[in-house]
């Protein structure tokens, strides 16, 4: 828009020229301001160049008059970058070649005016950009928390399960282990003694083997948890919702599930109900979980007619961004009712 | 230089450019002088700046082709900055364009033509023809197809001969066309003639060569744009 005000300048020029009918070498005026708005057009060029416009004025308004119209080039450029110090060059050259015509005067006013407001749009579309640009970046930065975090929590489980093993066998190694060892030896050695020595050694294994017996019974106590976890779950929310009948199939070994998985199809099957809940007409919805060696794969398909111009909520988008972590995927198919079906991949050491 | 090699192996490849390279020069040299004293010089000489408009638009043509083929967006990708690409093209041009003005200078000379002050008519086609490959540079940048270009341009060429005084002389066209006249190249090649012939102020000569290298470097500076697709 500035480069064609630019242009349009020049065109008066040459038009005034053309019409003025001044010298000849007046022309050279014309040709070297359409080089400078070129140059300008082209290139970003620094600011002392407005001295070239301001010189070239100086030179040709004794020849031509009208050359005092191109001062509005430089006018211009110096409130468009404001450098207001060469606002003082112009008043003196309209000083000294007492160039006081109203159009004049007015036109100059009119390229300050249009500088100005040009500075100040510049300067408001580059604060837009950097707030933009922020944003984005900051937005960028969630993304990437939000991604460490899923992937912590992957790290966690694995973490959680390692550990637990350990505690067993240390469990197992440290007190039963031991005491059936004992015991093994005490047989051994009972097989070669008799008499009363003979019926120590057999209290002894006894003693040893009941102690083991109370042991092992307390490890697989302090193992099996008091909350209900993994496909127990899944089936208690399925029985626990009162909004329709809800059937529950599953197939497959759930063993091979890892546990961080059931903390991403428990929020699936939730957030697919509640849906049902909420926005649905449906009066039937099956939960079928299977499980392969290759993947788990679980739907929820509700029979509603109701659900079908429904967007996507940021329940299932905050799903399918966990899935994507986990290398799996959440779909909504909307054909026959509603079905959102969540897939995960069995990963090679679970197989 | 290597561009530069090859601009200049692209341009004498095509056998009818260089026809119209040669021939066209050559051509020029023998044509008559006028009986009623205008054109001032003979009328290949007077006319030698329309052919040097045609030939500069049909040798810068071959960038426009580089547009088409896209050898211009494989030279954005290459080590090969694109000021390099310009100069070594246009010193390419310029080097064939020097030619046929050695041509048409020399054997205007051995022919026996009146050219008053050969030297300076050299300076003057060197100077118009630096105009008149800026001005194509310019026009082709405006367009996708070479031959539209070439076409349209035709037609400038026709208008600007007309108008800037080199067919027939400002002096007769209305007083605005003569003011008009001015703004176009063709005009300050026909003012640098008539200097030539009749040979005055040293600094009027000075001058046309200024002005038609002002327009040398605003034709240039426009052409110059990197258009890539």
């Amino acid at each position: 828009m500035v480069n064609v005000w630019r242009f349009m300048n020049i065109v008066f020029l040459i038009a005034l020229w053309i019409y003025q009918d001044p010298p000849l070498v007046s022309f050279l005026f014309v040709i070297s301001l359409a080089i400078i708005v070129c140059l300008r057009w082209r290139f970003r060029l620094p600011s002392w160049t407005i001295i070239i416009d301001l010189i070239l004025c100086f030179l040709f308004i004794p020849l031509w008059g009208s050359s005092a119209y191109g001062l509005a080039l430089p006018v211009y450029e110096m409130m468009s970058r404001q450098k207001y110090r060469f606002l003082i060059v112009v008043i003196l050259l309209i000083a000294l070649f007492e160039l006081y015509s109203i159009v004049l005067l007015w036109l100059l006013f009119q390229a300050g005016t249009f500088g100005v407001w040009d500075a100040s749009s510049k300067k408001q579309r580059e604060r837009y950009i950097t707030e933009a640009d922020r944003e984005r970046h900051a937005r960028q930065a969630l993304e990437n928390v939000k991604e460490e975090l899923l992937k912590s929590n992957r790290k966690t489980a694995q973490l959680a399960e390692v550990s637990e093993r350990n505690r067993i066998a240390r469990d197992l190694h440290d007190h039963v282990g031991h005491d059936l060892t004992g015991a093994n030896l005490a047989l051994e050695a009972y097989e070669q003694l008799e008499g009363r020595e003979a019926e120590a050694m057999l209290n002894e294994v006894k003693l040893r083997v009941a102690r083991s017996t109370a042991m092992l019974r307390d490890t697989v106590h302090d193992m099996t948890p008091v909350t209900r976890i993994g496909v127990d779950v899944l089936e208690h929310i399925a029985k626990e919702f009162i909004h329709t009948s809800v059937s529950f199939q599953r197939s497959g070994d759930m063993k091979l599930v890892p546990a961080h998985y059931w903390g991403l199809l428990e929020p699936c099957l939730k957030e697919a109900l509640t849906n049902v809940a909420r926005h649905s007409d449906a009066t039937e919805v099956n939960v079928n979980l299977d499980v392969t060696t290759y993947l788990v794969r679980l739907s929820i398909q509700d029979n509603g007619t109701e659900s079908k111009h429904l967007g996507e909520g940021s329940g299932i988008r905050n799903l399918k961004v966990r899935a994507r972590a986990n290398g799996g995927s959440v779909t909504v198919n909307t054909v026959n009712g509603y079905q959102v079906v969540c897939v995960l991949p069995l990963e090679e050491d679970k197989r | 230089m290597t561009i530069f090699r090859f601009a200049l192996k692209r341009i004498l490849r095509d056998k009818t450019n260089v026809l119209f390279l040669t021939l066209f020069p050559i051509a020029a040299i023998f044509l008559p002088t006028a009986e009623d004293g205008w054109p001032l010089l003979p009328l290949g000489y007077q006319y030698f700046g329309i052919l040097l408009l045609f030939v500069s638009i049909r040798l810068t043509s071959i960038m426009i082709e580089d547009r088409q083929k896209g050898v211009v967006k494989r030279l954005a990708a290459a080590p090969v900055s694109h000021f390099n690409y310009l100069w070594q093209n246009l010193l390419a041009f310029s080097v064939i364009m020097i030619i046929q003005i050695i041509i048409i200078i020399s054997g205007g000379y051995a022919y026996g033509h009146e050219l008053y002050e050969p030297w300076n008519l050299t300076i003057l086609y060197l100077v118009f023809m630096f105009t008149a490959i800026s001005i194509s540079l310019a026009w082709n940048s405006l367009y996708r197809s070479k031959e539209s270009s070439f076409l349209i341009f035709m037609a400038v060429i026709v208008l600007m001969a007309l108008l800037g005084g080199i067919l027939f002389p400002v002096e007769m066209m209305p007083v605005v066309f003569e003011r008009i006249a001015v703004i176009f190249p063709t005009y300050w090649l026909s003012e640098g003639i008539e200097w030539i012939v009749f040979g005055e102020d040293r600094g009027d000569f000075l001058f046309i060569n200024g002005v038609l290298l002002l327009y040398a470097l605003f034709f240039l500076i426009i052409g110059s744009i990197r258009r890539i697709s």
